[in-house]
């Protein structure tokens, strides 16, 4: 864990990170333009970003694969449920449902 | 503060106010998972005034828990935003006209709600005014949305009990933006091998893995992309 000083180093960074994408051609205006081709392949970044990071979290357990575990379970709950469902708060409810309900229930 | 800066205002927080219910719950998520991960309180608000991103908030929040190195958590943090870029440079037309530190302040509150429901009719308007009130009335709205429940997760998080697991409502967040994101076959396919490969890579050293992981599903991503318009195109 980061703490102290260097946490906020850290969220000034992050901050950093942030802001240049966004400001970026909105503050340049019109005088810069981003290449077609870089423009295509960077739609892909937020996808693949989420994913790794979301799909080690839930088939690992202790750092080995683990496809039976409740975190799977629960996440696959979620996927199906924001697919069908446009509600904001129903993935949140079912997904811990499902965790809670397979650890704490039946102890998994 | 004209006659068309108030118009447009008024019609872009009509546009926006349905869309930004969903707001809610990332937001109060974020602020419980901030605590979670064991920030105090002025730490989480800190982060969410300068940071101000839920994707970028959650997402480098296992990274900073786990003492990950500093650049890995800074490029992880840029990744994640560099559909910004993208979003920048399709509505920056619209901004022609308007001054400096309008446009700067625009910059620091543009999030994806606004560009997805704004950024067309922005386009299509010739009034400045107008189109500056319909970006900044929901961008306000999105921005105190978004510190005010963060801010009552940060301090709703000590309520609730220990041993709940609640991290993994960070995972369910980060899911919840995935899912509209993979709806086409290009994207689904960026995102399996962005996801497959972080698992495949993890024993790289430094978290090197993640970064591997995201490269890999870009250019599967694109390649799908590509190899799918020639296929339709034969």
């Amino acid at each position: 864990m980061i703490e102290g000083v260097w946490l906020w180093v850290t969220f000034a960074l992050i901050a950093l990170a942030t802001h240049l994408p966004r400001g970026s051609f909105i503050v340049a205006g019109s005088r810069a333009r981003l290449p077609a081709t870089l423009q295509r392949a960077l739609r892909y970044a937020p996808a693949a970003a989420l994913s790794a990071l979301v799909m080690p979290d839930v088939v690992l357990e202790g750092g080995e694969l683990d496809p039976l575990n409740p975190k799977l379970a629960a996440a696959l709950a979620v996927l199906l449920i924001a697919a069908r469902w446009r509600n904001p708060w129903l993935p949140f409810i079912a997904g811990m449902g499902v965790l809670l309900l397979l650890r704490k229930g039946l102890g998994w | 503060m004209n006659d068309s800066f108030r118009r447009g205002a008024r019609e872009g927080f009509r546009a926006f106010l349905p869309l930004s219910v969903g707001l809610i719950p990332w937001a109060m998520v974020t602020g419980v998972a901030m605590r979670s991960a064991g920030f105090s309180v002025i730490e989480a608000i800190g982060m969410t005034l300068m940071v101000f991103a839920g994707t970028a908030q959650l997402g480098t929040l296992p990274l900073i828990v786990s003492g990950a190195p500093l650049w890995l958590i800074v490029t992880t943090a840029l990744v994640l935003n560099l559909r910004f870029v993208i979003f920048s440079a399709a509505i920056s037309p619209a901004f022609e006209g308007i001054p400096l530190l309008k446009r700067m302040m625009s910059g620091y509150l543009l999030v994806d709600g606004v560009f997805a429901v704004g950024a067309e009719r922005m386009l299509a308007s010739k009034d400045r005014d107008w189109r500056f009130g319909f970006y900044l009335a929901p961008s306000l709205w999105a921005w105190s949305l978004w510190q005010v429940f963060v801010l009552l997760g940060v301090l709703g998080a000590e309520l609730v009990p220990q041993g709940w697991s609640l991290e993994f409502m960070a995972t369910i967040a980060l899911m919840t933006l995935l899912v509209p994101l993979a709806a086409s076959r290009p994207m689904l396919v960026a995102a399996l091998a962005g996801g497959v490969s972080a698992v495949a890579l993890r024993g790289m050293p430094l978290k090197l893995g993640l970064i591997a992981g995201i490269m890999i599903g870009i250019v599967a991503g694109f390649a799908a992309e590509h190899w799918l318009h020639r296929r339709r195109a034969a």
